[in-house]
């Protein structure tokens, strides 16, 4: 319970809140770029993708599972072997792309390449890196979207469903990706 | 991170804004009932949207929302005299009815039909539950009735209170939908609140300091679950509902009563944190209802006489370094409700979103400002309705429930996150 209220003082936390003392706040930067590794898992998250690389991002990567990686198994993958491409199309190594990493963020549309998800994300935790995924639901069915959920729920500490790809530059924007 | 012209778009409620024009499409709480107990009681001033309104209950029992200020010599109409069906200003006795038309002009002949050209801006007050609603836009997009399940359950299950916080109402929006500064900020509060402790799902947020968060789009807004660990390799999930633009629940912690928010804007520096509390199936207990009204839970004490909590930003909330010490508090300010305003206010007037540091966790927030940011250009340039307004959306509950690792929450508490007439809340 409370103790017997105190004579009101104009504190340095009263004074702080007020919108004329707004102006008097430090203008220094508060932080220095992230590293962002965004991975498209399956061709629809690649393509919800690549219509927002171009935007002037902050030094994220955009990184696309190439064809050949369905039915990779994660247990007999090393991470370097999962097929990487960059948007114009050379290839990309996990381990690298990883490193010094501050957020790595997972796309899919279908559920699909859950082994080299698997296999993306054990590279991340490895290196205690954050996982995001988002899983694109817009124009799904209701089952499909539960495959692509329960492909990625066991790799995220953050797992989105949205129903629109345009959530992907404003969660991007939003991590100062 | 937002860039400053969303920060302004989202955070700008007057009449005329994108968000205020949102707002005016929804019906929203404007008073508490008990502000206006009987018919021709006191008049009482309310801000709302940026707007200085005044609201009476006439003499037939009828409620009034108006321009608080007189369309004579522009004094205001809390001098009123609420008498003989009407508000009458007591400079000159013009007199109003509760849709605000000027039903008498003493100075003027009364065959000259002079007062019918004299009509303050009014809007509709409803009583549905322990609320007055009010609709403050235009008649032809006016939605129906509110039906949220507090507010329809008999009096004696739900308990409503409102204060007024300092900051802009998203600040507080935001608060409600964070799920992940619960297990920190109000952690000593769990263990010692009338309204919250004893619950088993209690210790699954202590142990588990560090949730895993899923956060899914409804047809109203979204339901962001906080996953973490509970035995044999289960989860613990707790959801929040989320329905646009301003509703929130908590999720629910055993056979407590559950509670609730709406976070209504008084104008850009300032909101109404409404608080409910009800039961789906009982009559809140004495004991309940007395803690409701003492500021525990989620309510909060008061400096008397007014709607501003009794620890406020002029005696910096109260603050007790010792209890903190001792392990009472957290932050060292007393009461969950205070524990969230006095933080979301010392972001100042409205936070400066530019400058903030997100991370992943804070997606459930991420996605809120997008939805409201799409609703609200849909609705500026398109004249699409936003969601949020209709009854199907409004039939929900937060839900705590635990699930084996497989199940996703939105199929498996499918039933569990939606009103139920005689079915309690799902609760752990």
């Amino acid at each position: 319970m409370l103790g017997t209220p105190r004579p009101t003082l104009l504190s340095s936390c009263a004074m702080a809140a007020t919108a004329a003392e707004a102006r008097f706040r430090v203008p220094y930067p508060n932080s220095r770029g992230r590293a962002s590794r965004i991975f498209a898992l399956d061709q629809g998250a690649a393509e919800a993708m690549y219509r927002i690389t171009e935007k002037p991002w902050h030094g994220a990567h955009f990184l696309t599972v190439a064809p050949g990686a369905e039915g990779l198994d994660p247990e007999a993958t090393e991470a370097d072997a999962v097929p990487l491409t960059m948007p114009d199309g050379a290839p990309a190594k996990l381990s690298g792309e990883v490193a010094g990493a501050d957020v790595v963020v997972l796309l899919s549309a279908t559920g699909g390449n859950a082994g080299a998800a698997e296999v993306i994300a054990r590279e991340a935790w490895k290196r205690h890196t954050m996982i995001a995924a988002l899983a694109l639901a817009g124009g799904r069915e209701g089952r499909a979207v539960d495959r692509v959920v329960n492909a990625l729920r066991p790799l995220a500490t953050v797992l989105v469903v949205a129903r629109d790809d345009d959530f992907i530059p404003a969660m991007l924007t939003a991590l100062r990706a | 991170m937002l860039r400053k012209e969303v920060n302004d778009l989202l955070t700008q409620t007057s009449a005329g804004t994108p968000m205020g024009e949102m707002f005016r499409h929804y019906w929203i709480p404007a008073l508490l009932a008990r502000e206006l107990p009987e018919d021709d009681c006191p008049p009482v001033r309310v801000k709302l949207l940026g707007e200085r309104l005044i609201a009476f209950r006439d003499s037939k029992g009828r409620y009034g929302l108006m321009d608080e200020f007189c369309a004579h010599r522009g004094v205001s109409l809390w001098f009123g005299r609420n008498e003989e069906g009407g508000l009458r200003c007591p400079y000159h006795g013009w007199k109003y009815d509760v849709t605000g038309q000027c039903i008498e002009v003493p100075s003027e002949p009364e065959e000259s039909g002079f007062c019918q050209k004299i009509k303050l801006k009014g809007y509709p007050l409803v009583k549905i539950g322990d609320v007055l609603w009010t609709h403050m836009g235009e008649a032809e997009s006016r939605p129906p009735e509110p039906t949220w399940e507090f507010a329809t359950v008999p009096a004696e299950q739900t308990y409503t209170s409102k204060r007024w916080q300092e900051s802009n109402w998203l600040q507080a929006l935001e608060g409600g939908i964070d799920s992940s500064h619960v297990s920190w900020l109000h952690s000593g509060s769990l263990k010692s609140d009338p309204l919250f402790k004893g619950a088993k799902g209690n210790k699954y947020n202590q142990a588990d300091k560090k949730p895993v968060f899923e956060v899914v789009e409804s047809d109203g807004g979204l339901s962001i679950g906080a996953r973490r660990m509970a035995e044999k390799g289960h989860y613990y999930w707790r959801i929040t509902p989320w329905v646009m633009p301003s509703f929130t629940m908590v999720p629910p912690r055993g056979d407590h009563p559950v509670h609730g928010h709406f976070w209504i804007p008084i104008d850009e520096e300032n909101c109404w944190a409404w608080s409910f509390d009800y039961h789906p199936t009982r009559a809140l207990t004495a004991e309940e209802r007395q803690a409701m009204i003492d500021g525990y839970g989620v309510h909060n004490q008061y400096v008397p006489g007014t709607f501003r909590p009794r620890q406020n930003k002029d005696n910096d909330y109260l603050m007790d370094r010792e209890a903190q010490k001792r392990g009472e508090t957290y932050s060292g300010v007393w009461g969950i409700a205070m524990q969230d305003a006095s933080l979301q206010e010392s972001m100042g007037p409205i936070v400066d979103r530019t400058k903030e540091n997100l991370v992943s966790t804070d997606n459930g927030i991420i996605m809120a400002r997008h939805r409201l940011r799409k609703a609200c250009v849909a609705l500026r340039d398109k004249g699409v309705e936003p969601p949020g307004r209709v009854p199907e959306h409004q039939q929900v509950r937060s839900a705590a429930r635990v699930l084996p690792p497989d199940q996703p929450f939105e199929e498996a508490m499918k039933d569990d996150l939606r009103v139920r007439p005689g079915v309690k809340q799902t609760s752990v």
